[in-house]
């Protein structure tokens, strides 16, 4: 299983490299990055939260999907600070406090650090109640993606349908697992 | 613009052309493979057109034929500058009209054939800037606006200059997707007088010496290059001589963020991205956005008595 996960998680990253380096058809290559980096990331992670709604086999490489979605994060800021910056840490500075689009893409980021550094077994013990933090982070890239588009496709419109649709599955289930509990309780 | 002396004249591409005829007399048929081979070498594409050359006084590094024709923002087919390509490709401009009308003494249906014969073509060499941050240098061929808007004779009350993009929902695939297309359609963009008349703005037919390809805005588009790339909108359809300021597009589609002028301008930020840099295409680096694109000296005097921040 694992070694099926590490596959198709990297499928995107092969791509976006087989795309710039060998095709060489993106003609604006850190826009590409960005897309793919983004795209990857927030798919992965939104994907990890319904684990356990279809697939509970995988609930248990949770920890390595998750890393997966921050490795993609990590590539997209990457992106925006060596590539598109050029490492001018003081414009990108200016630009992240001036821009909602950006400070919201860098406090979801920050977030995906703790949440990594503190998925060790050891440390997710004492954190884990934090890593509901995650769904204050889908919420906000969900904007930081919707902020990103000139205007929206029917493509993109369809991504965020599937959005809406786990997060409404989310809830439901939340809601019944908490009746579910009483029930036990009584 | 400098006047061009005689011999800028004859263009490069046509210059070896006929070179490459003379050489035909005696090496035959091996000489006109070896233009064909130089052009696809050089990744051009066969001139078809005949224009005066630019001098390129500011000596500005070209893209690609290929990279001015892969990516581009044309929203009536997809709003996938890489796809756009693939899905123009049998797009149908023969015998394409446009229509100017509006507040003008002589009002003209005119097939563009005819407009590409009536006004001796030029090539400029421009910088070409998108709101979203990229930008190309381009080598347009076509002809002052001005020319044709002092043909038709606009009334005295005439102070803006309304375009419209063609509205055919079987060449368009965006166009017919109703209220899920992307932005609203027919595609609106606008120009005041002064602009209109201004000698840098221009209504480009070709590119690279040859007709423009669909992707491109084919068979005639607007070139305004001291404006946002929206502003040069594609596949004229129509040109309307108004009174009021028309409602450009993008303004109508988010006005926050869109306005009528929209002058390249590194002071005033899109709100959501930068406008201080900006990424010419093919090179990996950004390089700072300049005021008017380049074009101050030029179109600055346009806009002295006002405020660009409220009028972006």
């Amino acid at each position: 299983m694992k070694k099926i996960i590490w596959f198709v998680a990297f499928l995107p990253l092969v791509y976006m490299l087989l795309e710039l380096f060998v095709f060489q058809n993106a003609s604006d290559p850190i826009k590409y990055i960005y897309s793919i980096t983004g795209t990857a990331a927030i798919t992965i992670l939104f994907f990890t939260t319904t684990l356990s709604l279809w697939f509970k086999k995988l609930v248990k490489h949770r920890r390595l999907i998750g890393l997966f979605g921050f490795f993609y994060a990590f590539l997209h800021m990457a992106n925006f600070l060596i590539l598109d910056m050029e490492l001018d840490v003081l414009f990108a500075i200016e630009e992240t406090l001036d821009k909602p689009f950006i400070y919201l893409g860098m406090i979801s980021f920050t977030a995906l650090v703790f949440m990594s550094v503190t998925s060790t077994k050891k440390l997710f013990r004492k954190y884990n109640k934090y890593h509901k933090v995650l769904y204050l982070v889908l919420i906000l890239t969900t904007i930081h993606f919707v902020m990103a588009q000139k205007s929206l496709s029917i493509l993109q419109f369809t991504y965020l349908g599937i959005f809406a649709i786990i997060l409404l599955a989310k809830i439901n289930k939340k809601t019944k697992f908490f009746t579910f509990k009483e029930k036990i309780k009584a | 613009m400098k006047k061009l002396s005689a011999k800028d004249v004859t263009s490069e591409v046509l210059f070896n052309k006929r070179r490459n005829f003379l050489k035909l007399g005696a090496a035959s048929i091996v000489a006109s493979s070896a233009l064909v081979e130089l052009m696809a070498k050089e990744n051009l594409p066969l001139s078809n057109l005949k224009y005066l050359k630019d001098a390129n006084e500011n000596d500005l590094k070209l893209n690609t034929f290929k990279e001015i024709t892969s990516y581009n923002n044309f929203y009536e087919f997809t709003t996938s500058k890489e796809k756009v390509k693939d899905l123009a490709k049998d797009m149908d401009t023969t015998s394409w009209k446009i229509t100017i009308d509006g507040l003008v003494k002589n009002p003209i249906t005119i097939d563009v054939k005819d407009l590409i014969k009536k006004y001796a073509l030029e090539e400029r060499i421009y910088r070409f800037r998108c709101v979203e941050g990229w930008a190309m240098v381009v080598p347009w061929i076509g002809f002052e606006l001005k020319k044709l808007i002092e043909d038709v004779e606009p009334l005295g009350k005439a102070k803006y200059v309304k375009f419209t993009t063609k509205y055919d929902t079987e060449m368009f695939p965006d166009q017919s997707r109703g209220v899920f297309s992307s932005i609203t359609y027919p595609y609106v963009e606008g120009l005041r007088m002064d602009e209109a008349m201004n000698p840098l703005t221009l209504l480009a037919v070709g590119l690279y010496g040859k007709t423009l390809e669909g992707q491109n805005g084919a068979p005639i588009r607007l070139v305004v290059p001291w404006k946002y790339g929206f502003k040069s909108i594609k596949s004229i359809d129509k040109i309307t001589f108004l009174e009021e300021e028309p409602l450009n597009t993008w303004q109508a589609q988010n006005k926050n963020e869109y306005g009528f002028y929209a002058n390249v301008n590194p002071k005033v930020d899109h709100p959501r991205w930068t406008q201080k840099r900006e990424r010419v295409l093919g090179s990996f680096f950004k390089k700072k956005t300049l005021a008017f694109n380049g074009y101050e000296k030029e179109v600055g005097h346009m806009y002295k008595d006002m405020d660009l921040t409220k009028n972006f």
